[in-house]
């Protein structure tokens, strides 16, 4: 227990708050999942995995590079989640068509999960690399659907401005603003190998004593600096901002839905 | 229309509505019948002539229109039989001789009509007709009354005035009509009895065809008048589900907003257009459909205070 403690302790204050913030919004999201209709089911299963996704988190306390992998791809799930969902409910904006049942979406991600699991168990364990390199798709595919989403909520939002749930859209909104702030900040830094990542991989293999050419100098010009350190910071209070958005928006929505 | 006399009532006041035409024709014919059929309509009469079951005489006058005989007489009484809801027929045997008389009245020659009787030398009419051995009948009426004296080659046969029932043997009325100055006068002569029976309708008109075709007709217009009736039901129904699913409509952009437009459009077609709002099964089905996409939408009690005045609009309706 007091190794936990201890663990916990060397996790930055902000990633902690970060968790809090996630672990609130998965528990209303899944809740939120269960009583709503089956379009809502995806949407929120999708904001609940980020839950699982930021587990990557509590790394210290139970890293190891396989259990890491699959935090990204459940991320990578999630978005493909979110994504489909709010193309069902724009489907059903134009053409008013609602299919599908929820034990599809529960059971569906579960199998996503499990031959995610079953991939990386039947391939060699994930190196520093790997992992690296996961996360790297994992944001690349966050950054270009959250894109696409903003695009998807507009429309929505011009179909049923007059609904009273038409407000929950612009929260939807601001969310994916926030969430591509976050995940694109990241993607930049690790686009630059400007990640923390990448800092333990050259940290490990020695790359500087090796003279290899790689992304962070110790001469590299204040300039370069301090963007990294802008882009981190966005990381870090944009994913923290967006946990908070996601919890207040599934909040709002359940207020109006129930 | 003037009086006729009535002989021998066979029957009377028979109602219209029941007969059929050819059975009429085919019973009188058949009965060896001598007389007359009279058919009393609002506003027409039609007169059926028999001399020893050959039809001598069709008539049909309305109270505007000109007299009808022969063919169009046939055809025009079979139309009103066919159409009328109300009329009546009485059947009168009469003598040959009478019977001869009444077609001239119906059918016969006109030497005079309405000639001012101060203006003709009576004397030398009647003895006119008697030197001339007509059949026929000479006719004497004011506005109120009028008096008939039938008359077989020159000799008369009896007289027959309004308000009696049959033929006299003396003048009576008829006298005391020809002084009258403003008496008029009508003189309808006919051929014998004997030349009347050399001919019988019957063999050139098709009673059967005529009354076919005047049922048919009946029968067509009545299909018709059903038919616009029907459209006319339809077109009401199809009002009354208009408004129900406009109002429904209404009260349910009212609460999901104006997307509600597109649902519900969508899932009336679905059901099969607006008369599923007539069938209970059906409505129901339309209106889960309808929650379901409200459940994207709206709260949970919104969506019951919704269907609850859906469902009192359905109900209404039904009542």
């Amino acid at each position: 227990m007091e190794l936990v403690l201890e663990q916990l302790q060397g996790i930055p204050t902000i990633y902690l708050i970060q968790l809090v913030f996630w672990l609130l919004a998965g528990v209303i999201s899944f809740i939120f999942s269960l009583g709503n209709a089956r379009i809502w089911t995806s949407i929120s299963m999708g904001f609940f995995l980020i839950l699982v996704s930021q587990f990557y988190l509590l790394n210290k306390l139970f890293y190891t590079p396989t259990v890491a992998t699959f935090t990204y791809i459940t991320g990578t799930v999630a978005i493909m989640l979110i994504t489909h969902g709010f193309l069902e409910y724009y489907v059903f904006c134009r053409t008013f068509e609602i299919t599908g049942r929820k034990q599809t979406v529960y059971l569906s991600t579960m199998l996503l999960l499990l031959l995610s699991w079953v991939f990386l168990s039947i391939n060699p364990e994930p190196s520093m690399f790997t992992v690296r390199n996961v996360k790297m798709v994992e944001n690349a595919i966050w950054v270009f659907l959250t894109l696409m989403n903003l695009e998807i909520i507009r429309k929505i939002y011009f179909s049923i401005r007059d609904s009273a749930i038409a407000k929950a859209f612009i929260c939807f909104g601001v969310v994916f603003v926030l969430i591509f702030l976050w995940k694109g900040s990241e993607l930049y830094l690790q686009v630059f190998q400007w990640d923390r990542l990448w800092g333990n991989i050259a940290f490990q293999l020695d790359l500087d004593e090796l003279e290899f050419d790689h992304a962070i100098k110790l001469d590299d010009s204040e300039d370069y600096w301090r963007r990294i350190s802008f882009a981190r910071q966005v990381y870090d209070y944009a994913g923290m901002l967006a946990a908070m958005a996601v919890s207040g928006t599934f909040a709002f929505l359940y207020r109006l839905l129930k | 229309m003037f009086q006729l006399p009535k002989g021998n009532p066979l029957f009377e006041n028979l109602a219209v509505t029941k007969l059929k035409l050819t059975d009429v024709v085919t019973k009188l014919a058949n009965g060896s019948f001598s007389g007359y059929a009279s058919f009393t309509f609002p506003g027409a009469t039609g007169i059926l002539v028999f001399e020893a079951g050959k039809l001598i005489t069709t008539f049909y006058k309305t109270t505007q229109g000109q007299p009808l005989s022969d063919f169009e007489a046939m055809t025009a009484l079979a139309e009103q039989m066919a159409n009328s809801g109300t009329g009546t027929m009485d059947v009168y045997r009469l003598s040959k001789d009478l019977t001869m008389c009444v077609n001239s009245l119906l059918q016969g020659e006109v030497l005079y009509r309405s000639q001012e009787l101060v203006l003709i030398d009576i004397k030398n009419l009647l003895e006119r007709i008697k030197n001339e051995r007509m059949n026929g009948c000479l006719r004497i009426y004011t506005d109120e009354k009028s008096a008939m004296i039938f008359y077989k080659e020159g000799n008369p046969l009896g007289f027959f005035h309004d308000g009696s029932q049959d033929i006299d043997s003396s003048p009576g009325e008829s006298h005391q009509l020809a002084q009258d100055p403003k008496a008029k006068l009508d003189l309808y002569t006919s051929v014998s009895a004997d030349e009347l029976m050399a001919h019988d309708l019957l063999d050139v008109i098709n009673v059967a065809k005529i009354w076919d075709a005047a049922v048919a007709r009946k029968q067509a217009e009545l299909e018709r008048m059903n038919r616009e009736l029907a459209e006319k039901d339809r077109m009401l129904s199809l009002n009354l589900l208009n408004d129900l699913e406009n109002q429904i409509r209404n009260v349910y952009v009212e609460y999901v907003g104006t997307v509600g437009r597109g649902i519900i459009d969508k899932e009336l077609t679905t059901a099969g257009g607006n008369t599923c709002l007539q069938d209970p099964e059906r409505s129901e089905q339309f209106v889960a459909a309808l929650e379901k996409a409200a459940k994207l939408l709206i709260n949970v009690k919104k969506i019951t205070e919704m269907k609850e005045k859906i469902n009192a609009l359905l109900t209404q309706a039904r009542a």
